[in-house]
């Protein structure tokens, strides 16, 4: 194919391969904001030569690729990343949330209502025939166990949301397991036929990022293209274009929270529950199960012992009435849900050491109120106040650790993501230049092939 | 090394954010005038300020106890001066009733105003603050001297004494039975009163001779009851200024912890501006320089 009807195969070489990087110039141009996408470039290379005279020549110009320009460990280190930011963005958010409980810097928490409690105590201590303080130490403690009862039952709530959010999370899993089930199969048809599958491949990569953000994976691809995925501790989640589930069970000895398990089609399910380490799963669990079911414990310790402190003076005292061996508190509430009060006429309050007619005496008043500075065993030796400070002293620290962690991987998963667009991400000026470059080298072809369609008139115009 | 667009406008979004949320924490700072809003601010500080608050609550009840005490024992006090002074003029008409000068009919009208005088003692005796008598024990709702018929005096209340909480572990007495001052330790005033009625009545006068010794051993009962009454008093005096020191001291420590420097705060706040200001404006300018701009 030489001489002049080479000319114009060359121009017509030309002209389609230019067309073809230009529509995928166009192609970056449109996804320059696509999350996950990665730049595709036209591979152009010279046709093979043809031998000639004086020496071989070249037959033009064709596209041997559209290569997509991705870095794989980048995309692995990014996972990891979206698995981190995850968990600490769950557990960050699920804890702000249960700080709402201490209000103490407002003077209305938990401490507040023990501090109220006690001067009353006191007051009725001091003087224990005046009616009016015993009527005041009767509303401060019920007003104390409505606080318990309300900081548990947020608690509670807390945990029911938690676990609804982990439920939400399972059915999202179980939905991209699927998406990148389908698109593994998609892929292995298009590449089959000899097709870089470049967007398909594109699309699986952001599923595998949104997945990891759920739960932590290892991701493996074979030679086929092929993605296998991994959860738990080797746990199959999809393999070529199978995906299996994950489902949420109620676990009886966890209050009907849910116990993540992995359905592997045969067999019974596996609890998974307690090997997920990552994404946000990890997060809500450990919010839910570690966290709030950590200061929920806290709180039902801390009130036991008020319940039973109390009560146990109080029954060794007498009432105005003569009344004695009366509890204060409810003696089966004991835990912070549960507490309320068993007494409620003033005159039985047990301020007196000795029988009625002195209503003057108020020994065991002063020991109930000694309660407040005493190192309650079953508290670790330390006061009601002490253990409440420790408990929101730990909360705090546990809460500020998730924040600095999440701050953290947010900087470094920002500085993965410049080092991914450095390898993947599309540059506008490049594109823009290429589009220049494409359009003039349209240009010059064209141009050839209209200098040898005249030059073939000239040549048949030759003969008259 | 390529600069990918979404990399330019992603890190000026991060860093935007970030600067935001440095804002953010400033202001409700400024706003609240507290440094420690929550636990995460400050783990350690908000568990110390949780404890400080409940000292600086238990101070200002002990603070409340004392002054409820006070008014006790100083009314016990005022009470036993004009007691002695009693004393002190029944001694004075008993000594006159003793003279060889006076005549029988002296010595019953002198009766007559003793007798008297026992009754403003026994008024003194059921002495009240806030309708609780202050002499009777722990029965403080009834009168602890009562008179029978002819000059017997009883006592009805008891021998308990209270006390009030000052401190942690600290209580001090702010009540004295009406029978360690009247009707017990060394001698029965009324009793002694009374048998002084019958001498000067029966114009017995070896009788009441015998008297101004029963009285000398009243005013000295009374002089040891004053002085631990005196002893009380200053007790709950001293506890009171050290628990006012306590007062400004631990809301010093509350306050060096919780408070916001207003001054740093601030500062802080202007220079987030800045940064907030700056990156917005140099990002218009990066926007401009784009290549869009000069290809026909």
């Amino acid at each position: 194919m030489s001489g002049l009807n080479g000319l114009f195969s060359v121009g017509s070489n030309a002209l389609a391969s230019f067309q073809r990087a230009m529509s995928v110039t166009g192609q970056n141009i449109a996804n320059v904001s696509t999350p996950g996408y990665s730049r595709q470039e036209a591979v152009l290379t010279q046709t093979l030569p043809e031998n000639g005279r004086p020496g071989q020549i070249g037959t033009g110009v064709q596209v041997a690729e559209i290569r997509r320009s991705v870095d794989s460990f980048v995309e692995q280190q990014l996972l990891g990343s979206s698995e981190r930011i995850g968990q600490f963005g769950a557990s960050q958010k699920a804890l702000s949330q249960i700080q709402i409980l201490f209000n103490d810097s407002n003077d209305q928490g938990i401490a507040a209502g023990l501090n109220d409690f006690f001067k009353a105590l006191q007051d009725v201590a001091t003087n224990p025939a005046d009616l009016t303080a015993r009527t005041v130490l009767l509303t401060k403690a019920d007003g104390l166990t409505k606080l318990l009862n309300q900081a548990s039952s947020q608690l509670s709530a807390q945990r029911l949301s938690l676990d609804g959010q982990v439920e939400s999370g399972i059915t999202d899993i179980n939905a991209l397991a699927g998406k990148i089930a389908d698109l593994n199969a998609q892929i292995k048809l298009t590449e089959v036929s000899g097709q870089q599958a470049n967007d398909l491949r594109d699309q699986r990569g952001r599923f595998l990022n949104d997945l990891a953000g759920l739960i932590d994976i290892s991701s493996i691809e074979d030679g086929s293209g092929q993605v296998t995925v991994f959860v738990g501790i080797g746990q199959i989640l999809v393999t070529d274009h199978t995906a299996y589930q994950l489902t949420g069970v109620p676990d009886v000895t966890n209050g009907g929270l849910l116990d993540v398990r992995y359905d592997g089609g045969t067999g019974p399910n596996t609890d998974i529950t307690s090997s997920i380490s990552g994404g946000r799963l990890k997060g809500l669990l450990d919010a839910r199960d570690t966290t709030a079911a950590g200061l929920q414990s806290s709180l039902d310790t801390l009130t036991s012992q008020l319940v039973s402190q109390v009560n146990t003076q109080h029954r060794l005292g007498y009432g105005l009435d003569g009344s004695t061996t009366q509890d204060f508190f409810t003696a089966s509430g004991t835990t912070a849900g549960t507490i309320s009060m068993a007494l409620t006429d003033r005159q039985k309050i047990a301020a007196s050491s000795t029988a009625a007619g002195v209503p003057g005496n108020n020994v065991n008043a002063l020991a109930m109120a000694d309660l407040q500075t005493t190192a309650v065993a079953g508290l670790g030796n330390t006061t009601f106040q002490s253990y409440y400070s420790a408990m929101a002293g730990s909360f705090g620290a546990t809460l500020q650790g998730a924040t600095r962690d999440l701050q953290g991987q947010e900087i470094l998963n920002d500085q993965l993501l410049a080092h991914r667009a450095e390898i993947s991400g599309v540059s506008m000026d490049e594109e823009l230049i290429n589009l220049l470059k494409y359009q003039r080298a349209f240009q010059a072809a064209s141009r050839l092939i209209t200098t040898s369609d005249e030059m073939l008139q000239t040549i048949i115009s030759l003969k008259r | 090394m390529r600069v990918a667009d979404q990399q330019m406008f992603n890190t000026l979004l991060g860093n935007l954010q970030r600067s935001r949320l440095q804002m953010l924490t400033s202001q409700e700072q400024i706003s609240s005038q507290k440094r420690v809003n929550r636990p995460e601010d400050d783990p350690s500080s908000y568990g110390q300020i949780v404890l400080d608050k409940s000292a600086l609550s238990q101070t200002a009840q002990w603070l409340r106890n004392i002054d409820f005490g006070t008014s006790r024992v100083n009314a016990a006090d005022q009470a036993l001066g004009q007691v002695q002074n009693l004393i002190t003029r029944v001694r004075e008409l008993t000594i006159q009733a003793s003279s060889d000068t006076t005549s029988a009919e002296g010595r019953q009208s002198i009766a007559k105003e003793v007798r008297q005088l026992q009754r403003q003692l026994v008024q003194l005796g059921n002495t009240e603050v806030a309708g609780q008598a202050v002499f009777g024990g722990t029965k403080t709702d009834v009168s602890p001297f009562v008179i029978a018929s002819g000059d017997t005096v009883t006592y009805q209340g008891n021998a308990e004494s209270q006390s009030i909480a000052v401190g942690e572990n600290q209580t001090v007495q702010i009540l004295v039975p009406g029978s360690s001052i009247f009707t017990g330790a060394t001698t029965n005033i009324f009793d002694s009163i009374r048998d002084l009625l019958t001498a000067m009545e029966s114009n017995d006068r070896s009788g009441i001779q015998a008297g101004i010794g029963d009285l000398d051993l009243a005013t000295a009962q009374i002089s040891d009851v004053q002085g631990t009454v005196g002893a009380l008093a200053n007790r709950l005096q001293v506890t009171h200024d050290a628990l006012d020191t306590a007062t400004l001291t631990i809301s010093k420590a509350i306050s060096d912890n919780q408070d916001a420097d207003l001054a740093t705060a601030i500062s802080q706040l202007s220079l987030q501006q800045v940064a907030v200001r700056a990156a917005s404006q140099s990002f218009s300018k990066i926007f401009d320089a784009s290549l869009l701009n000069y290809l026909p």
